[in-house]
């Protein structure tokens, strides 16, 4: 009967006509802050980021001439721009995946009450706390092959005999850039999952009690279907932003060795930055936007649709 | 105990000023409450007061900086702006700026900081940004030597053979002349120096009974006694992290055996000649085939390769100037005493390359200043200033006059050493389109160095670096 | 509510949390604390060790011998603590503006009757999707045009535009999930939607609220690559530009960016430690009522 009650008190993705005591153009009123803070900033390069990516700007030379498509055919033929597009792809899902299930974990763990919760809520965020800047130097320190504690530790508890080459060896060091962002990252999802927990009434908890239902059931039968639209949005933006890793790779392994780190973001970086060429920059930075798009409507779709069932 | 002193005149106006705000005050209240006639005479008092007060403020602020110009400088100076990525050490450049501009009054300089070295990514775009506006700011600037072909290309650079001649340019060191050099003509005045060199540790080799490695089969020799007969962890560590430091390790390796990236045209490649294949191909093999360099160095540049050597683990170090002092710290380092340094070694008959770095001084070719800009520079350039720079900033100078200087010998010593070092550094490939290139040459002597396949990376290299350079 | 506490600290009968399942929790709590806590205390260790021993073929973990001299270094000699005013007062700034526009827009979104409210959502989002390194150049010339630069305002708007679509995002998605019929029962009473916003919903959402502002004022806080192109002076430098010029030329002062790294991380730590205990805990007991 809980259940049922709760259920009809969710709101369905259908607009209800609810009276609203300010005329018409009042609501639109209250985006316009939001509205032109992000509009401000974001909108003038964004399309100029386009424009260029259809001409051969580059700044250090005066040409400047409109040349279609060439940029990006250019790009599609360069085995470069494929090789940091797999990479980035493996790195998003990998971290997303892993810092969405420790997330999960994280939040389930201290939605519990025990003692000494608030000194675990505390010390969870440190990692995301700690500025990047120091995070990457700081991951540089710890997995180096000589000197670095990880492989110490590693040694003497046994479990490797030989120092790893963590990030000096294209096999690791991809896996070294994804532990990193895990530890640096997770409680980003887990803060974001901890406060979508807390939404559920306890009265649910009760009314579970009451039903004879087990922890494990109690979780995925109840919890976990009203916690995906929050799941699914968290999830969504470290997806995105996953996608656009930078700090991390740029500090720590420069895109290599023999370029098994290179992603996306630190490629348009070196064409953009360092090689000046502004017209392929661009073009490779359109190419990151359309990605994403597509990443963003995949969850985009789930979570109309995770909505309307709850909404059921 | 002395008596205070009567009110100075600061100090009468501030109270008169409090006074007149307390009037201000109480007036205002008495406005805004109800008018009582007898206020009239206030408030007409207190419309003079603060009519008086505005006259003058309004007097004041427009006298007062006209006054202050007049009394600082006979004429107006001239207004010139500077620059240049952050360095420092006992004074800062801000401080050396100061000290020109107090110097004389006929050129005001005002000084723009950019991001530190260590983000030279980051100062080449902000530097590039000023400069493609073609404005005219920054009238002078300071450019990393592997910039100026691409800014005397792009025409950002104002060519300054007619006001220094070959005969002032003499008393620099001829590669960083070089350096400066495109196309004939030059587009920078040298600043400071810096080089690669070989760092060794005396007392192993004193152990050993051996002098300091000529040629790499000497280093690759001792470097393998000393490991197996366990007194030093690693034998030679050098820079091989996929960035910037990688081609100047390149450049040392392959220079060292005669061979070339780019030819002094700046159109012929020649990274995959077999000068420079055999070069790379000794640089995998320190690591895969004869185990004196640990693969950690893939993912290292400088410091990470210089905490052992100064922790006292390996036996050679290649890396720039800045680790002798590290070296010499005994708060800093295990190995006091104990480091010597010398060029780095060749292939047989070949002669010892180390990679040329440092920043330079450059003019903007827009700037509407350009005479001051020149005055500027000079004095930057000139032999006291470089001394000083020395001195208070740890630059080596690229005047070989100054470098015999004894201030010099007081207090930087080590910097009299280098010498023979400075006189034999070449530069990177000398093109406006050395950024692209880095870019390659990082990728794919990177993968020649993982994969062993060294012929085959180099001539991708090759292929890629001419599409680049041709046009 | 005290049924639910007693669910929680005794199973009663029938539901099946065992005993065992205590020892667990703890177990994971203390996993969690080592794993995010670990790599800090290393630094703060490092941060009390002389450069000497950093660089050790061992590494130490418990610092011998103690030295305070890169604290001394960073206030005296790098006036550190002028990047960290800066950064407080781009931080708070921004975040308080960010959560003050954000959830009026997310409560417009959600509770406003509004044409195309998913097409302004997606525009929020893809907007924000542009790589941040291909925005950095042309915003530099505006900036530049404006003589906005070296100022907090360029930084604060921009680190305003980065935050605002989560803050909306997540805020949407909160307001969604709290039923209508609190609403509809306030309207009933006479309120108008503003006053429903301010005097009911947003104390209801207080756990989101606070961890989107938490997340929001850590990235502004943590933001290197804006601040380091449209900052050039120490007045406006904020603290990971200020750890960024710690590095000489090659020289990495590892001693100095781990005592600076401790100075801005602990104040974190211990305003979160104050903040949830207050707000986060137990307000959703209250809240839903039947």
């Amino acid at each position: 009967m809980a259940i049922a009650e709760v259920q009809s008190q969710e709101t369905t993705l259908k607009p209800r006509n609810i009276r609203v005591n300010l005329p018409r153009p009042g609501p639109l009123v209250l985006l316009v802050p939001a509205l032109a803070s992000i509009g401000a900033v974001s909108i003038y390069p964004v399309l100029l980021g386009l424009w260029l990516s259809f001409r051969d700007t580059t700044l250090a030379s005066p040409t400047d001439a409109f040349i279609g498509l060439d940029n990006y055919f250019q790009l599609f033929s360069d085995s470069q721009f494929w090789n940091a597009w797999i990479h980035t792809i493996q790195f998003t899902t990998a971290s997303t995946l892993v810092e969405t299930l420790l997330g999960l974990m994280i939040a389930l763990i201290l939605s519990e009450r025990f003692r000494g919760r608030g000194i675990v809520r505390a010390a969870m965020l440190v990692p995301w706390a700690i500025p990047t800047v120091v995070t990457s130097k700081m991951f540089g320190w710890l997995f180096d092959g000589q000197n670095g504690i990880v492989n110490y530790l590693l040694r003497s508890v046994g479990l490797i005999q030989h120092n790893v080459d963590w990030y000096g060896s294209p096999d690791f060091a991809l896996i070294t850039i994804v532990i990193a962002d895990v530890w640096k990252t997770t409680p980003f999802m887990g803060l974001l999952l901890l406060a979508g927990l807390q939404t559920i009434p306890d009265s649910l908890a009760e009314a579970s009690v009451i039903d004879g239902a087990n922890a494990w059931q109690h979780f995925w039968h109840i919890r976990l279907p009203l916690l995906t639209p929050t799941l699914l949005i968290a999830s969504m933006f470290r997806a995105l932003d996953a996608f656009r890793i930078f700090d991390l790779v740029y500090v720590l392994t420069g895109g290599g060795p023999a370029d098994s780190t290179e992603v996306l973001s630190t490629l348009t970086y070196k064409h953009l930055f360092s090689a000046l060429q502004f017209g392929y920059g661009s073009a490779l930075a359109t190419i990151m936007f359309i990605t994403e798009i597509v990443i963003a409507v995949v969850f985009g779709v789930f979570l109309l649709r995770k909505m309307r069932e709850v909404g059921q | 105990m002395h008596k205070t002193a009567p009110h100075s005149k600061a100090q009468q106006s501030s109270t008169r000023q409090r006074a007149l705000n307390q009037d201000v005050r109480s007036d205002k209240e008495e406005i805004s409450t109800n008018l009582k006639p007898e206020d009239g005479i206030h408030r007409r008092d207190f419309i003079k007061r603060t009519g008086l007060a505005l006259a003058g403020v309004t007097a004041a602020s427009t006298f007062l900086p006209s006054v202050r110009r007049a009394m600082a400088a006979g004429t107006n100076p001239t207004e010139i702006t500077f620059s240049s990525a952050k360095f420092y050490g006992k004074e800062t450049i801000a401080e050396v700026v100061d000290a020109y501009n107090s110097s004389q009054s006929k050129i005001h300089v005002t000084y723009k900081e950019l991001p530190p070295p260590s983000s030279s990514t980051e100062v080449h775009q902000g530097l590039v940004q000023q400069l493609a506006r073609r404005n005219g700011d920054p009238d002078v600037f300071t450019q990393d030597i592997i910039w100026i072909a691409e800014f005397a290309a792009a025409k950002w650079a104002l060519p300054l053979d007619d006001h220094f001649n070959a005969e002032a340019m003499k008393e620099y060191f001829p590669g960083v002349v070089q350096a400066c050099t495109w196309q004939g003509k030059l587009t920078a005045l040298p600043w400071f120096i810096d080089s690669g060199m070989l760092y060794y540790r005396k007392d192993l080799l004193d152990g050993l009974g051996a002098k300091a490695p000529e040629t790499w089969g000497e280093l690759i020799d001792s470097a393998k006694k000393l490991t197996s007969a366990g007194k030093a962890k690693f034998g030679f560590l050098w820079q091989a992290k996929q960035a910037e430091v990688l081609v100047c390790d390149l450049v040392s390796f392959v220079g060292s055996n005669g061979g070339s990236i780019l030819g002094p045209d700046g159109k012929t490649v020649s990274i995959a000649d077999d000068a420079a294949v055999e070069a790379v191909q000794l640089m995998h093999d320190l690591i895969k085939k004869y185990q004196i360099t640990p693969e950690d160095v893939l993912s290292w540049d400088e410091e990470p390769s210089r905490g052992p050597f100064t922790g006292g683990e390996a036996a050679f170090l290649r890396n720039w100037s800045y680790v002798w002092k590290i070296a010499q710290d005994k708060a800093n380092s295990s190995v006091v005493d104990k480091v010597g340094v010398v060029p780095l070694p060749h292939f047989p008959n070949k002669k010892s390359a180390a990679c040329l770095g440092g920043y330079q001084y450059g003019v903007n070719a827009s700037s509407k200043n350009k005479e001051a800009a020149i005055e500027f520079v000079r004095w930057m350039s000139s032999p006291e200033t470089q001394l000083r720079f020395a001195t208070q900033v740890g630059l080596c100078p690229t005047r070989s006059a100054v470098l015999d200087d004894p201030k010099i010998a007081q207090e930087q010593p080590f910097m009299q050493q280098l010498k023979s070092v400075f006189i034999g550094a070449i530069g990177r490939p000398v093109t406006p389109k050395y950024p692209q290139v880095t870019l390659v040459l990082q990728s794919e002597v990177s993968r020649a160095l993982t994969s062993g396949n060294v012929k085959a990376a180099l001539q991708t290299a090759k292929d890629k670096i001419q599409a680049i350079v041709k046009t | 509510m005290s049924r639910i506490q007693d669910f929680r600290q005794k199973p009663p009968q029938g539901f099946m949390f065992p005993s065992w399942d205590r020892v667990l929790i703890y177990l994971c709590a203390l996993f969690i604390v080592c794993w995010s806590v670990g790599p800090f205390l290393w630094q703060m260790s490092t941060s009390i060790q002389p450069d000497r021993e950093l660089m050790s073929p061992t590494p130490h973990f418990f610092p011998y011998p103690i030295t305070f001299e890169h604290f001394v270094n960073i206030f005296v000699g790098k006036s550190f603590h002028r990047y960290v005013i800066n950064s407080v007062i781009v931080t708070i700034t921004t975040t308080f503006i960010c959560l003050l526009f954000g959830s009026i827009a997310a409560f417009a979104l959600a509770r406003l009757d509004i044409r195309g409210r998913l097409g302004i959502l997606g525009f929020i989002l893809g907007v924000s999707m542009f790589p941040q390194i291909a925005i950095v150049a042309p915003l530099y010339v505006l900036a530049s045009n404006f003589g906005w630069l070296d100022t907090y305002r360029i930084l604060i708007l921009i680190y305003l535009a980065l935050g605002l679509p989560l803050v909306v995002w997540v805020l949407f998605g909160y307001f969604r999930s709290i039923p209508q019929t609190i609403d509809e029962a306030a309207r009933i009473d006479g309120a108008r939607p503003m006053t429903i916003f301010f005097r009911i919903i947003l104390p209801m959402s207080l756990p989101a609220v606070v961890t989107t502002g938490l997340l929001c004022f850590i990235a502004a806080w943590n933001e290197f690559m804006f601040a380091l192109a449209f900052t050039s002076d120490i007045n406006h430098q904020t603290v990971p530009v200020g750890i960024a010029n710690f590095t000489g030329v090659h020289y990495v002062p590892w001693g100095d960016i781990a005592a600076a790294s401790v100075v801005v991380t602990l104040p974190l730590v211990i305003m979160v430690l104050i903040f949830q205990q207050h707000i986060i805990s137990g307000l959703t007991g209250g809240a839903v009522k039947e």
